[in-house]
């Protein structure tokens, strides 16, 4: 699959993959800065995070790119110690349900550590958690914790959904961002290639939230993989019912644009989220709260919302597949938001997500 | 008792005198002595809106440790840390501010006594959850031998602290790593309530050896001389590359948390207490005490006061310094 991104300044493009923008990133922060490295499980291995770290170890050394214990919480500890002496530490989980072994570092100590102390000391860093999906990753390699981490001041969260968003997020993270940023990449979307700028950004791109696609009739606000997923159902239905979707990528979880996504839900009057995760105490309830803050009249009609069921994720297939929002329910919730119920547009009959993503075939 | 340190007991007292180390590190233990006593006293007032853990009983742990280490070299500490705090030369006012929750303290009020810091002497980040910030130590002491340094950073927990999968993971971490990290636990036996043996199936040096690291127990807990002696043989070692488990047992007088006795509850008897006042040189040495003290006394009132003098942290602080 080749998904198209906003559109950018530059002309000249070229295209790759997502693992691709986070191996390129994470060897820039090597080269760029002496005080940066890398450690998680298996970050040195054949493997190297799904190809996000190959070959960096060899390059860099094995003081800067290195395997570690199975020890998330004292891993996470280790690198605020070094972050507090001025080295910038790059931890990873490759599953993001294994970062909750790490809870008590991340959330009551690098979260906090600026706060608490009166601004004398922080220790920037960077978490970078993976999200599974399919291909039977059960209750726990498949969640997806952006509520749960942006909930907490202190932590910056960010959801890169494509190449270009890791181009443009990382490199800034990592040389100028003051505290603990938690990533949250997602598994299905490692193998995707994407047409990205050729230069680097002439200035820092703000860690914010964007348009992904312009449109007048129904603004979808999405997270992640979702994203894609309304691109993809934006395109299907300006296609068959001429219907245009202002597509937002949320992008930055704990600190969005909200003068854009408020801006968007005036101009469409409608409003659809989609989000990878639960919708209880969510990403769809802090962006209905924004919305109810400002002006509930700002939507004609109530919002849609599309996430994971209210359920652990099962692993059988059949399940697994209704379980998440399917291309079919994403179109249908875009097309019942503008014509409503009796919309009488075909809709697609892809109702397993991940068909869309073959590339992904497991083990994890 | 390390061979060579000499015991202190009433009546050597003119032996001691004229020696400098012993002064310095009488000093220091005074002060954090005095320092908690006013604390005390100053609590019913409420000027103290904080959570406060005493040092009181352990404070030669912290002045020994402190006295042996180079000033660049790092402390991580816990919620029990005033005498760290004092111990390693953290600035008397600014810990009395931040105890009063004004804006002269070290961390504008944010931190309050469960949280003190003075990175400018070396001593970061106390944290109030058990165990927690171990790992930091770790962490720097990892980052001091990647860049060659020849600094140490130095673990603070308690006995309670070692029950904590952290802890495992660290040490594992440090001997796999070889990094110069030393692991400083005060045995207190304690955990708010409850004793060691009711909580530890382990010893504490036996699991160490288990890593390949070396350790070793102080017993003379009130003896400043022979801690520092003790943390210096750790740190010849530490220096080398390699972490070192150094438990040293020491007496909680006070309650867990707050400044009172809590012997009439009934947990524990004052007679467990007794015998570590007993050899107690804060209370032996009367002569030195009453030396030191108006000088000690009148440093604790002018910090006292530039607490009293210093502001509360407005509107303006709240939502300062989150990212």
């Amino acid at each position: 699959m080749n998904v198209s991104t906003k559109e950018r300044p530059s002309t000249q493009t070229r295209v790759l993959s997502y693992a691709g923008a986070l191996l390129e990133t994470m060897d820039a922060a090597l080269a760029d800065h002496p005080n940066t490295f890398i450690m998680g499980q298996g970050v040195d291995d054949f493997k190297g995070i799904f190809g996000s770290t190959t070959g960096l170890a060899q390059k860099y050394g094995a003081a800067r790119v290195f395997d570690v214990p199975l020890m998330e919480e004292g891993m996470t500890g280790v690198a605020i110690g070094a972050a507090l002496v001025g080295d910038y530490p790059i931890t990873t989980h490759i599953r993001a349900d294994f970062s909750f072994l790490a809870m008590n570092q991340i959330v009551n100590l690098a979260s906090k550590y600026r706060y608490m102390f009166g601004g004398i000391m922080s220790c920037p860093m960077l978490i970078r958690l993976v999200v599974g999906r399919s291909w039977g990753q059960g209750a726990q390699h498949s969640q997806s914790p952006q509520a749960t981490f942006a909930h907490y001041p202190g932590l910056t969260v960010v959801m890169p959904s494509t190449s270009q968003a890791i181009l443009d997020m990382y490199p800034q993270i990592i040389a100028r961002h003051p505290g603990p940023v938690v990533s949250i990449e997602h598994r299905l979307l490692y193998n995707l290639d994407f047409s990205v700028s050729a230069g680097a950004p002439s200035k820092p791109i703000p860690l914010t939230s964007y348009v992904a696609r312009e449109g007048r009739d129904v603004t979808v606000v999405a997270t992640s993989v979702m994203v894609l997923e309304a691109l993809r159902a934006a395109q299907y239905v300006a296609e068959k019912a001429g219907i245009e979707v202002e597509v937002i990528d949320l992008n930055s979880i704990s600190h969005p644009d909200w003068e854009l996504v408020i801006g968007s839900i005036r101009k469409t009057g409608r409003l659809v989220i989609a989000d990878t995760s639960w919708l209880e105490y969510g990403v769809a309830g802090e962006v209905c709260r924004q919305v109810m803050l400002r002006d509930p009249s700002m939507l004609r009609q109530a919002p849609a919302m599309l996430g994971m069921a209210a359920a652990p994720c099962p692993t059988a297939k059949s399940l697994e597949d209704i379980y998440y929002p399917s291309q079919h329910e994403t179109v249908e919730a875009i097309l019942t938001q503008v014509r409503g119920t009796g919309h009488g547009v075909e809709l697609p009959v892809e109702r397993s997500m991940t068909e869309g993503y073959k590339r992904f075939r497991g083990p994890f | 008792m390390a061979a060579g340190v000499a015991v202190f007991q009433a009546g050597e007292r003119s032996l001691m005198d004229s020696d400098e180390r012993y002064r310095r590190l009488f000093r220091s233990a005074l002060m954090i002595r005095l320092v908690e006593e006013r604390i005390i006293e100053l609590y019913p007032s409420d000027r103290i809106q904080s959570p406060v853990h005493l040092s009181i009983g352990q404070e030669a742990v912290a002045v020994g440790v402190c006295d042996a280490l180079n000033p660049d070299d790092l402390v991580f500490a816990t919620y029990r840390s005033h005498g760290f705090y004092i111990a390693k030369g953290g600035s008397l006012p600014k810990m009395f501010a931040e105890l009063y929750g004004r804006v002269g303290g070290i961390s504008k009020g944010k931190a309050g006594s469960m949280h003190l810091s003075a990175p400018e002497v070396g001593l970061m980040g106390s944290s109030a959850v058990v165990a927690s910030s171990i790992p930091h130590a770790v962490g720097a002491a990892l980052s001091f031998k990647r860049r060659g340094s020849s600094r140490v950073a130095v673990a603070v927990f308690g006995d309670g602290a070692t029950e904590e999968g952290v802890y495992h993971e660290s040490l594992n971490f440090a001997a796999l790593m070889k990094v110069p990290v030393l692991f400083l636990c005060e045995d207190n036996g304690l955990a708010v309530h409850s004793f060691k043996n009711a909580r530890q199936s382990y010893n504490l040096l036996e699991h160490a050896k288990t890593f390949g690291i070396e350790c070793r127990r102080v017993d003379e807990g009130w003896d400043m001389l022979a801690i520092r002696q003790a943390t210096l043989d750790a740190l010849a070692v530490v220096r080398t590359g390699r972490p070192f488990v150094l438990e040293i047992a020491t007496g909680r007088y006070k309650e867990h948390v707050g400044v009172g006795d809590d012997f009439h509850f009934g947990y524990r008897s004052a007679a467990e207490i007794d015998r570590w006042k007993a050899r107690d040189p804060l209370l032996l040495d009367e002569k030195l005490v009453a030396e030191l003290k108006p000088e000690i006394d009148r440093e604790i009132a002018a910090a006292a006061e530039f607490a009293e003098n210093s502001p509360f942290p407005g509107r303006d602080e709240l939502l300062t310094d989150i990212i």
